[in-house]
């Protein structure tokens, strides 16, 4: 057997792709008459790119202020059900309820529906004793619910077999059940159960007009009403109808069900008028008499829902609700009222949604117009000396500037902050509405002059305050103003108020609001010196902790790292110490996520120092990371990478030898900490290359030995068992036996040393997969052959000589070449066979037969390997394979021509 | 063998000056003959005394002879014939004819002393052999439009004043030493299709309040030899403010009229119907609490009230 001379370089040359240079850079952004294409293409193909829909997007959005003008028999029912979701979380259900009395319709007999009237008068008139009871009823909240849509069915049935007079008595009853506000808590509840059946009686009501409009008695048509018929196009049946329907609602004696009644069938109003909206007004003005706040809050919200179906959305209306609510508002928070006692606390959160949707309502139909023209009544007039005329309650301004558009608190804006100065109520913190006028103002850029203005009062605002939490409530939302605005000695006024509120101890609300602020801060600065050096910043640093600090400490460090090397001694040191401190927090860390996380940054951290030409100095620092980061095993990768790297660097310098030296005892030390064999392998090759490059040939030697050692455990592969796995770790030892290429050989240990012991480990472990052994002994019958060559193709460096200047033409030398590859290539075969996939087991034939055929010169020994692996491979795969037939060709071209014919038809 | 009146109008309301026109259906499978198809209309203003101002002795014999507004009867049609199935005979009455019925036809009208009632009769007269064949069916009169009031409705509202030193009554020492205030103005002048309108202010009260409602009364009078005998009823409650309402905010009037229990105001020498209505405030009381039943005309501790005047009258 005899290895063939090859000629690497024309080797490479022929088998190189063609390559042609180009003028665009394929990962370019797209020129635009490309954009154009894809464009049409997006039409004609109805492609949605999800990242360049945008545009055709912004038009879909629905916008929510159009409504319907037939919205009677389609409600705006989207919002509604979404608001009420909210209000349900808002005020969960305990489980019992306490009533100051069982209303008789929650009984379960029937008895009540077949009352006569005359008894229903006597009751009437009884009514006063039903109040008289002192005595506080619990029920189950889930019967109570159910006897409600129980109800609800009552009415529908009712209703289909034509005993409406049953139906509306019953909603009466529903609807009664609304004045009790004993049960608190239950009450939002309660209100969405009971409009939902006002809603639906509302509609029942709408249906049976419009029917009775459009049909005469026997069922003939009349006429398609449009959707904005006038009250001229209604038959004077369906007006008489119609009318009954409001008198026997107005004879209901309470004031409160006779309200949602007639809201309920507010939208019959346009059978009878054109315009609608003075029954509205009158409504608005009626419920005035609904002493308790609460009542009278969720009135004023179902006067809103309701209001909505009418064809024209009357804002004065709505304004006139609202205005009514501040003035109950205003009562209950007066020192001197006594009556609602402790509950105050509980009324105005219960009302406060209510506030919250009619202030929804009264700006989402709101023209630009409209808008100027309402500001006087907001008490938002220009240049008014009074503008305290109009006193607010501090949670009813909260709605407002959540409202109100942004042109308008841009355009108003000191105003505003005269607003929310006077208003100081327990109704909600003045500090809140402070802050949402912030949040407010970053909606968009707004001048420097606003800001300024805005800012020099917020501050004078904030000075007042004594507690951190106040204080940096507002001032987070004020942050990004001042920040933009680039107004430095404020944000040093800031930081310093924050320190100083800050040293009497920070609660845990007060962490979070600082670590937003701090986030914001980091977020703004580009670099992180300018954060450094801001008067009291690390004071501020220092009080935070727990999560907080752990949050804005990793924050730190992945703006340290992100762009630029970090050079500046202090800044290296600042961030070991908060590496450190995220290092030693790590165990807290629950979340797994977050460890990895932090892992992750440090090493980064490590990766990015740079102290330039200092090299030792880099190296003592690796040190030091290794002594402080030991739980870290992510970092150890890097600290052997950085200090491979360094060596490399100290070896182009050329005069630190000793430099080198210990790179690569610091890598040869630290690579062994490292768990995953896996890695520790590369690694180990890697600092093999090193430390080959700079003459040190014990060390690489030893380096060597170490690598193959890894590979005899098996929990190398542990866990890794995929096919990229595999092929990761194949192309490690291909890389190893690429690098035995330039490892001069030793002669006391023989010169295949390292070869030979590759060939008996990867032989001897059981756990090593036939595809991994099969490319094994390839890579190594390949790399026996470079060994063979006169002259290798390549070498490390010109200092370090190669295996084919020290042993040129030493016949031992090449003696024991032969005799490994031929050891191998007895094994090679029976290997082969141990594959259990077809396919797999005939493609790897031919991958062995190609090595062979390229390392050999083919004698009858070498051709009766060949033409076996043939036999196995025609076995396994199709007989037209291309990969079988360009290999059979590739064989076929080493022979001569006389051998050819004996090789077709041996096969 | 049934018969059955039906009339032109579903709702069956006429004015005097019309005609009453309908058609009297009947049904037979065999064939019957007839002296002749009647039609009359009755109109009578029924009367009695019950208990109130009158003495044991005249309620006892309560019933006065009814005041006769009209009685007219039509033959619709000569003896003959009427064969089986269904024949439906028309007929047209006028209700008013204006030199022979002097007396005032007063609008339909259901109270509890005061009876005001039309009825139309439909008679098929078959000899002494047989039993004739008749129905009847109430229908109802509003007045004509050219007798209705000429002048507008007076948009002048009343107005009024409650304070403690308006009532006539006693009330709790509170109510007196704290003192109450409640304002406001009603229309005294309504027509019948319009609600009462109005509104009411509570300027100030030291005691919470606990309802505010109007109440509307139904007076009927009759005057029976010497005497007068009025009964007042209650017919409509509206509660105008439930609970303790915020001081000085406007609150509207706005009843609407109960279409069966009232008619216009009439003020007819034998008898009167008249109406007035009543503002009660209800202030929160423990004596409140221990009264089980309330009516609303006797004057308590804890409320106040305010009895206005109403006229009704009917519009075009």
């Amino acid at each position: 057997m005899e290895f063939r001379p090859r000629s690497y370089g024309a080797d490479h040359d022929s088998h190189v792709l063609p390559s042609v240079p180009t003028d665009n850079h394929p990962l370019a952004a797209p020129s635009i008459s490309d954009i154009q294409v894809d464009a049409v293409d997006l039409g004609n193909h109805e492609f949605l790119d999800p990242l360049r829909g945008l545009d055709g997007d912004a038009k879909a959005i629905p916008f929510d202020h159009e409504i319907p003008s037939e919205a009677a028999s389609y409600p705006p029912t989207k919002e509604w059900t979404s608001f009420r979701r909210l209000l349900q979380q808002r005020f969960p259900v305990s489980k019992m309820v306490s009533l100051s009395s069982v209303p008789e319709v929650m009984m379960r007999s029937g008895k009540s529906i077949e009352k006569s009237s005359t008894s229903m008068h006597i009751e009437e008139l009884d009514d006063p004793q039903k109040f008289s009871d002192d005595e506080v009823k619990v029920i189950a909240w889930q019967e109570y619910v159910s006897r409600l849509h129980e109800l609800k069915d009552e009415i529908a049935h009712s209703w289909l077999v034509d005993d409406r007079i049953t139906s509306l008595k019953l909603s009466v009853k529903v609807a009664k059940l609304l004045m009790d506000t004993s049960i608190l808590q239950f009450y939002p509840t309660l209100f969405f159960l009971v409009t939902d059946i006002m809603d639906m009686l509302g509609d029942l009501v709408w249906q049976r007009i419009k029917q009775k409009a459009e049909f005469s008695t026997d069922g003939t048509l009349l006429c398609n009403l449009p959707e904005n018929f006038r009250a001229a196009d209604i038959c004077s049946d369906a007006k008489e109808t119609c009318n009954n329907w409001f008198s026997k609602i107005g004879a209901v004696r309470e004031l409160l069900p006779r309200v949602y009644l007639e809201l309920a069938i507010l939208p019959c109003w346009r059978f009878l008028l054109d315009e609608p909206l003075d029954s509205l007004k009158r409504l608005v003005m009626m419920a005035r008499g609904l002493g308790d706040p609460v009542a009278f809050a969720y009135c004023h919200l179902y006067m809103a829902h309701c209001a909505q179906k009418l064809p024209s959305l009357d804002i004065g209306c709505l304004f006139t609700c609202l205005n009514d609510i501040r003035v109950i508002l205003i009562r209950i928070l007066s020192p001197n009222e006594t009556i609602y006692g402790d509950k105050k606390k509980l009324f105005i959160s219960l009302m406060e949604p209510t506030i919250e949707y009619v202030m929804n309502c009264i700006f989402k139909g709101m023209s630009q117009m409209q808008i100027s023209d309402v500001l006087p009544e907001l008490g938002l007039r220009k240049n008014q000396q009074s503008s305290g005329s109009v006193t607010y309650v501090s949670v009813v301004l909260h709605h407002l500037l959540k409202e109100l558009p942004i042109e308008v608190i841009f355009s108003n804006t000191i105003e505003i902050l005269h607003l929310i100065e006077c208003s100081k109520d327990k109704s909600y913190d003045q500090h809140m509405n402070y802050r949402l006028l912030g949040f407010r103002l970053n909606e968009r850029r707004c001048s420097y002059d606003i800001a300024k203005a805005v800012i020099d009062k917020i501050i004078q605002v904030v000075e007042q305050y004594d507690g951190l939490h106040e204080y940096l409530k507002v001032v987070d939302a004020y942050a990004d103003l001042i920040l933009q605005n680039r107004m430095d000695n404020l944000l040093n006024t800031i930081l310093e108020g924050i320190s100083r509120r800050a040293c009497k101890g920070v609660t845990e609300d007060e962490m979070l609001s600082l670590q937003n602020l701090l986030m914001k801060l980091l977020s703004h600065f580009t670099r992180l010196e300018y954060v450094f050096v801001l008067n009291h910043f690390p004071e501020i640093l220092d009080v935070t902790h727990g999560s907080t600090r752990n949050v804005v400490f990793m924050h730190i460090l992945d703006m340290a790292t992100r762009n630029c090397r970090i050079r500046h001694p202090t800044t290296i040191q600042m961030l070991f110490e908060i590496s450190q401190t995220l290092h030693d927090d790590m165990e807290f860390m629950n979340v797994k996520e977050d460890n990895s996380h932090v892992s992750r940054l440090i090493s980064r951290f490590v990766h990015m120092v740079d102290y330039g030409a200092d090299l030792e100095r880099h190296l003592a620092f690796l040190v030091d990371c290794r002594g402080a980061f030991s739980r870290l095993d992510e970092l150890k990768e890097t600290l052997v990478h950085s200090s491979n790297y360094l060596a490399i660097q100290a070896l182009t310098s050329k005069k630190h030898l000793n430099l080198v030296k210990s790179c690569v005892t610091f890598s040869e030390i630290t690579v062994p900490s490292i768990c995953a064999q896996r890695r520790q392998f590369d690694l180990l090759l890697e600092t093999a290359e090193v430390s080959l490059l700079g003459g040190l040939f014990s060390h690489s030697g030893e380096l060597i030995d170490s690598a193959i050692d890894c590979l005899q455990s098996s929990d190398i592969m542990d866990g890794y068992r995929t096919q990229a796995d595999v092929g990761g770790l194949v192309s490690s030892i291909t890389k190893l036996c690429g690098l035995l290429v330039m490892v001069p050989g030793n002669f006391s240990q023989g010169f295949t040393y390292f070869p030979s012991k590759l060939f008996s480990v990867i032989s001897s472990q059981s756990w090593i997969e036939p595809k991994l052994r099969i490319r094994t002994f390839s890579a190594i019958i390949l790399l026996l052959t470079t060994l063979s060559q006169d002259k290798l193709p390549y070498h490390a460096n010109k200092e370090v000589l190669g295996n084919d200047t020290l042993y040129y033409g030493n016949l031992s030398y090449k003696q024991e070449l032969v005799s490994l590859a031929n050891l191998i290539l007895q094994n090679l075969v029976n290997v082969i066979q141990q594959e259990p996939l077809l396919a797999a087991r005939g493609t790897m034939a031919l991958e062995a037969c190609n090595s062979i055929a390229s390392s050999f010169k083919i004698s009858d020994e070498v051709l009766a390997v060949c033409v076996s692996l043939f036999e196995t491979a025609k076995s396994c795969l199709d007989a037209r394979d291309r990969y079988l037939q360009s290999t059979i060709q590739f064989v076929e071209k080493q022979l001569p021509a006389s051998a050819r014919a004996s090789l077709m038809s041996s096969i | 063998m049934s018969i059955e009146l039906k009339l032109s109008r579903s709702n069956r309301i006429y004015r005097p000056s019309e005609t009453l026109d309908g058609k009297i259906i009947v049904k037979t499978q065999s064939p019957i003959s007839h002296n002749g198809v009647l039609v009359t209309i009755k109109g009578s203003v029924n009367l009695q005394v019950r208990g109130g101002s009158a003495g044991v002795i005249e309620s006892y014999y309560g019933i006065i002879k009814p005041i006769r507004i009209v009685k007219r009867t039509v033959g619709v049609g000569s003896s003959g014939k009427i064969g089986p199935g269904t024949t439906e005979i028309p007929f047209s009455v006028i209700l008013r004819q204006p030199d022979k019925d002097l007396e005032r036809f007063h609008e339909t009208f259901h109270g509890s002393n005061i009876n005001i009632q039309y009825m139309i009769n439909a008679d098929i007269t078959r000899g002494y052999l047989y039993k004739s064949l008749s129905t009847s069916m109430e229908f109802i009169v509003e007045s004509d439009r050219v007798d209705l009031l000429q002048r507008p409705i007076s948009p002048e509202m009343v107005t009024f004043y409650i304070t403690q030193d308006t009532q006539r009554h006693a009330l709790l020492h509170e109510l007196k030493s704290g003192g109450f205030r409640v304002t406001g103005k009603v229309c005294t002048q309504c027509s019948l299709s319009d609600p009462i309108s109005g509104e009411l202010t509570v300027e100030a009260s030291a005691v919470p309040i606990d309802s505010i409602d109007l109440h509307l009364f139904r007076v009927e009078s009759i005057l029976f030899g010497e005497k007068i005998a009025a009964e007042t009823t209650l017919i409509h409650t509206t509660q105008i403010a439930d609970g303790d309402i915020c001081r000085n905010l406007t609150l509207p009037i706005h009843v609407i009229l109960p279409r069966l229990l009232t008619c216009p105001t009439i003020l007819a020498g034998p008898f009167s119907i008249e109406f007035k209505m009543s503002i009660v405030i209800s202030f929160k009381s423990e004596f409140a609490k221990s009264q089980t039943k309330v009516d609303p005309r006797t004057p308590r501790l804890w409320l106040a009230m305010e009895t206005l005047p109403l006229e009704l009258v009917r519009t075009k």
